[in-house]
């Protein structure tokens, strides 16, 4: 069997589309002056980490998030597409309803109700306090299941020996790894990620992060300018990710 | 029963071998300079670092991947940074590579560890942290203390 991925996801966000979905509902307001963590402390879940994202104004042939993931995480393949990882991927979709097209930058969703970790036998595949679904690569045995149970395609599997890692993101072969909103950014007090920034760098600004206890957050404010919508909410994930202009 | 003690004491011997290679207290000498040559102190005592490492490497992992504690001392790039060696040419050498600081002691005593199969085992990419308070002051003064030891290393070149 010919192994087609990017027909199977078009077909799955198409599908996903004409899915009714509800209207992003903003969840109750906790003010927080907006100050970076200190550095010994843990994460809490007054903080939750979210993104929204504009696909009005996601701009064709642009590949700023993608390349600025890329580097940031160190995720240089081996050039072959179809088992690459890929944290954060563009998708060209065509609603059936008026044959408009669109791209769309999917990753992680950061679901509150994460099914990757309903699957993981042991207990890698995890949701941090804070929002921020990830997988622990010290315990994650490679199995794969959560790879399977993401109805968004979100992780990747390192087949590889790898050599060329960056300090900040460790990862090799027989581990799943996915999007983890830069942690590693975030915790050293950056509020933003890297894709985020790079899509703010081109003049973009399709990508909204920030924290939803925080009023002043960027997502926060792209999520009052436009309804934001969440991609197969059949399936009530309660992504943090969520879409506005699909 | 005389042959039996005998090989107990061998196997006794054995058993404690490991701690006649913990050289407690003599300065390891590797191929290259680092960072931790120009130090007088490990982030713990050197007697509780030679013995307990993994301890500290164990703890840091789950608080920090688990909970997001992000401290310094015993974060794991952090002691790539300090321990990593250069050569003359200022390039470092990988700190799991043979005669370096992650490798001699972990032969000589069969320990195996895979955490540089994802772990970068050179300083690489982006530092994290630049921002000077007085917590860190003493790491920036290592740093540049470093940066001075790389670009005059020509200097130590004589010294084998
Ligand atoms: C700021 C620099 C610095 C950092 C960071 C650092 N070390 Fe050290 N370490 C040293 C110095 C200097 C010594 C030698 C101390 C001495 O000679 O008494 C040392 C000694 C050691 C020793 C004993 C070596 C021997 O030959 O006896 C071990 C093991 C060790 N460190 C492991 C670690 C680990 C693991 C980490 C990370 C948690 C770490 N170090 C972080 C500077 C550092
Ligand atoms: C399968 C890949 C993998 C292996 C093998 C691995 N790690 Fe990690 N490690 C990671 C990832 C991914 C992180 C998260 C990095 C982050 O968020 O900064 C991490 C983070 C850490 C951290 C916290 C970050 C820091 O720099 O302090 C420590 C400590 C750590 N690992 C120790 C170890 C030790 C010790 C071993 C070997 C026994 C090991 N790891 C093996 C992938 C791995
Ligand atoms: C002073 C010699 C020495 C140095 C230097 C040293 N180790 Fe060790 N290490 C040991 C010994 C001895 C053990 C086994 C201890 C035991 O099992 O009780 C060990 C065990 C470990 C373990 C646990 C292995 C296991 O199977 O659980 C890890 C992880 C580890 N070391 C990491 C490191 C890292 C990373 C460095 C470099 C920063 C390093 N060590 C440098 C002597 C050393």
């Amino acid at each position: 069997m010919k192994n087609k991925p990017t027909t199977s996801r078009r077909d799955f966000i198409v599908k996903s589309l004409t899915a009714i979905s509800a209207v992003y509902f903003i969840p109750d307001i906790i003010t927080k002056a907006e100050s970076a963590k200190p550095l010994a402390q843990e994460v809490t879940s007054d903080t939750k980490w979210a993104m929204s994202i504009d696909v009005d104004k996601c701009a064709k042939g642009c590949t700023a998030c993608v390349d600025a993931c890329v580097e940031e995480n160190g995720l240089y393949g081996f050039d072959r597409p179809e088992t690459d990882s890929q944290w954060i991927r563009k998708l060209t979709i065509k609603n059936i309803k008026d044959d408009k097209i669109k791209v769309v930058p999917m990753l992680c969703q950061h679901c509150e109700n994460p099914p990757c970790c309903d699957v993981c036998p042991t207990g890698a595949s995890f949701r941090r306090v804070d929002g921020i679904v990830m997988v622990n690569q010290h315990t994650c045995i490679g199995c794969r299941y959560c790879m399977m149970a993401c109805p968004f395609k979100a992780r990747s599997f390192v087949h590889e020996n790898l050599t060329e890692q960056v300090t900040n993101a460790p990862r090799g072969k027989g581990c799943v790894e996915s999007c983890n909103f830069c942690a590693n950014r975030i915790d050293h007090g950056i509020s933003t990620t890297a894709c985020e920034e790079a899509c703010m760098k081109e003049g973009h600004n399709a990508i909204s992060f920030g924290d939803l206890s925080d009023t002043k957050s960027r997502v926060n404010s792209a999520l009052k300018k436009k309804d934001n919508r969440r991609l197969r909410s059949d399936l009530s994930l309660k992504q943090r990710v969520t879409y506005s202009g699909i | 029963m005389h042959q039996l003690a005998i090989r107990l004491l061998l196997s006794i011997l054995i058993l404690v071998t490991p701690n006649v290679f913990s050289h407690d207290g003599i300065n390891h000498s590797l191929i290259g300079k680092s960072k931790a040559d120009s130090q007088e102190q490990c982030v713990e005592p050197t007697e509780i670092m030679q013995k307990e490492h993994f301890v500290f490497l164990y703890h840091q992992r789950d608080k920090t991947v688990i909970k997001g504690v992000r401290t310094k001392n015993h974060s794991f790039a952090n002691c790539i940074d300090c321990h990593v060696s250069y050569d003359e040419k200022g390039k470092a050498i990988p700190i799991n590579s043979e005669g370096q600081f992650c490798q001699t002691c972990h032969v000589q005593t069969a320990v195996n560890i895979d955490c540089f199969s994802c772990h970068a085992s050179v300083p690489r990419g982006r530092k994290s942290v630049a921002k000077i308070t007085l917590e860190n002051e003493h790491n920036f003064h290592i740093t540049k203390l470093t940066n001075e030891i790389i670009n005059h290393v020509g200097d130590y070149s004589g010294e084998k």
